[in-house]
């Protein structure tokens, strides 16, 4: 039971951060119909400049959240502005290879630059933690979790009422009723991605908290991304946070209890239930 | 969704004589094929590993072709076919029988028989959800074969080579050859016909009578075959198998990008883009080792910025230089 307790604490603990990850993969899928094989290397750059920033000026690294989001998201909206925006309504196959060929190109800077090895962040806080009862947390874990509530409650906040957040949404609706209502669709697409990108930047810091950094730690979020959107439902922001907690939970009893060898087997097996139970995931509404 | 397929683009898409592509690509293909077989009579190893390993890539890229091109349905995961093609001559291999004849039939049997028993769930899904889902299995098969100690783990399976080796060459050239017949095959007859319905409005297509389930399952079992036996073949060939080598990232992006480059939809086009690709890739490769794998990510880029349909639907592009550049906004926002 003790055991259980831990394992439920840890999976609700790191599914925070999937849910920051699968966020910024939502918003772009969800509103672009693109599935950005690119993110899992947008919230590797992320974690690299938390690093370089840790190192070079000792900065706390849960400062470098904000500056990891600017400079991802500037980097994201260069990227759909001068690249995506050209193949954007082509059929998906054109924006999953050039996604996919973007990852490439920036995993191999990275490893250009950073080489290989793996990496730490590692401020003088880490491993000191408190216990609740038989359950032991980690100070970093839990600030994680809180900074990943405080991203998606203010990205909740800013796409519901805001105006620029009004004509994303209404760009994900209707494309053609939008641009009649003088929404500048070009662009909304390009600050969606520049969005997408600086959730995973900010992700990545947050994700390099709590693992070693090299420049292949992106490509297993993914699918884990994926599997976050399918199960809270695609496109909100409430289906992501709920989804990253429920898939934390079980792929931390999956660990535990089954085999930790097997992530992306258990990740694909709660994707095909899902699918096959309930396309529309836990938060959706059912399709019209 | 709000997004939509102009009609320009979708006639695009349709607008070809038949669904076989260019009569006069596919005689070339064929001839350089029949050419292929002598190059062991050369006895240069470079040569002949070189163009076993084109040899290999076409056979991926026409069984991508099949399920991605005529079918529609975009697979991130075809070199899971790929893998458990090498693992069933590794597995041979470790009881005794060292037989590449021997294991390209069984392979072909074991990746059709997954392909059945996972399309049925899998090919249910639509667009994303289906490439995602694909790119999940060969992930997760990978994992999977990696934990079983039974056929090496992760630290794999080494194969003892025949005396003869060039059999291998001629091995894998059978698998190209008879994936390309098999392409063709299917591009003449109404199962060709029927994917591409499928592929252009599978609503539609059900409408029609055609037995959308059925038809999408055995694209993607032939699909699968062809990139299982070419495993078979590359698992004896190189010698040594392990969870990396059988299901790398490169063996499952290279067919779909070589079918791009070549030609999306036809037969010869996918062969037409092995070759091109492999030369690309090995130019770079001896020239730039370091960062040979940055290039083909920019080389991805440039293919799919400037010829997202492919090299051999260009001789059906109107207007000139003119009508190239426009139809390359053809999908801008």
């Amino acid at each position: 039971m003790q055991l259980f307790l831990q394992v439920l604490v840890n999976g609700i603990l790191a599914g925070g951060i999937l849910a920051v990850v699968a966020l910024g993969f939502s918003l772009v899928w969800g509103i672009m119909n693109i599935i950005n094989l690119a993110h899992g290397s947008f919230l590797m750059l992320g974690a690299y400049l938390s690093y370089v920033l840790f190192t070079s000026f000792g900065l706390d690294p849960f400062l470098s959240v904000p500056v990891a989001f600017v400079v991802m998201f500037v980097v994201g909206f260069l990227i759909q502005k001068y690249v995506i925006n050209f193949v954007v309504r082509a059929p998906i196959l054109t924006t999953f290879l050039l996604t996919f060929g973007l990852s490439l190109l920036l995993v191999n800077l990275a490893l250009l630059v950073f080489h290989g090895d793996s990496k730490a962040v590692t401020p003088a806080y880490e491993g000191s933690n408190f216990s609740i009862g038989p359950v032991t947390i980690a100070y970093t874990k839990l600030w994680t979790l809180l900074v990943a509530l405080a991203i998606t409650g203010v990205m909740q906040a800013w796409l519901t009422r805001s105006k620029l957040g009004r004509a994303i949404r209404a760009t994900s609706m209707d494309i053609g009723a939008a641009q009649m209502s003088g929404v500048r669709v070009a662009n909304v697409y390009a600050i969606v991605f520049g969005l997408g990108a600086g959730l995973a930047g900010a992700s990545g810091v947050l994700v390099g908290l709590n693992e070693p950094l090299n420049p292949t730690m992106g490509d297993a979020y993914i699918i884990k991304a994926f599997v976050v959107c399918v199960l809270g439902g695609l496109g909100s922001v409430q289906g992501a946070l709920v989804g990253g907690l429920v898939f934390g939970v079980i792929s931390a009893l999956g660990s535990q209890y089954i085999g930790s060898g097997l992530p992306d087997a258990v990740a694909l097996v709660v994707l095909l239930v899902v699918l096959v139970v309930r396309p529309t995931g836990i938060m959706g509404k059912a399709a019209a | 969704m709000a997004i939509r397929t102009t009609t320009t683009a979708s006639k695009r898409a349709t607008g070809l004589g038949g669904i076989t592509g260019s009569p006069l690509a596919l005689g070339i293909v064929a001839g350089l094929l029949v050419l292929a077989l002598g190059v062991p009579l050369l006895h240069n190893g470079y040569y002949e590993n070189l163009v076993r390993s084109i040899l290999m890539y076409a056979a991926m890229a026409l069984g991508w072709n099949i399920i991605g091109g005529y079918g529609g349905y975009v697979s991130f995961g075809n070199v899971v076919f790929f893998g458990l093609g090498a693992y069933t001559s590794a597995v041979l291999a470790q009881s005794g029988v060292d037989n590449v004849w021997l294991a390209m039939p069984l392979a072909i049997v074991v990746a059709a028989t997954f392909a059945v028993v996972l399309g049925i769930p899998i090919l249910r899904l639509r667009g994303h959800y289906f490439g995602i889902a694909t790119l999940g299995i060969a992930l997760a098969v990978q994992e999977i074969v990696a934990n079983v100690d039974a056929i090496g783990g992760g630290t794999g399976v080494t194969l003892r080579q025949a005396a003869w080796y060039s059999q291998y060459y001629y091995a894998m050239w059978l698998v190209c050859a008879g994936s390309l017949l098999v392409t063709w095959l299917v591009a003449r007859s109404k199962f060709g016909y029927a994917l591409v319905a499928i592929r252009e409005n599978e609503d539609a297509a059900a409408v029609l009578g055609i037995n959308a389930t059925f038809f999408k399952v055995a694209a993607w079992a032939i699909s699968g075959t062809m990139a299982a036996a070419a495993g078979a073949v590359f698992a004896f060939a190189t010698g040594f198998i392990d969870p990396p080598s059988a299901f790398s990232v490169d063996n499952n992006v290279f067919p779909i990008v070589m079918v791009l480059l070549g030609g999306i939809g036809t037969v010869a086009g996918p062969v037409v883009g092995a070759i091109l690709l492999t030369a690309i890739n090995e130019t770079l490769w001896s020239h730039f080792p370091q960062i040979h794998t940055l290039f083909f990510g920019a080389v991805i880029v440039v293919v799919v910025l400037f010829l997202p349909r492919g090299l051999l639907h260009l001789q059906q592009q109107r207007g000139g230089v003119r009508g190239f550049l426009d139809s390359l906004s053809a999908y801008r926002v």
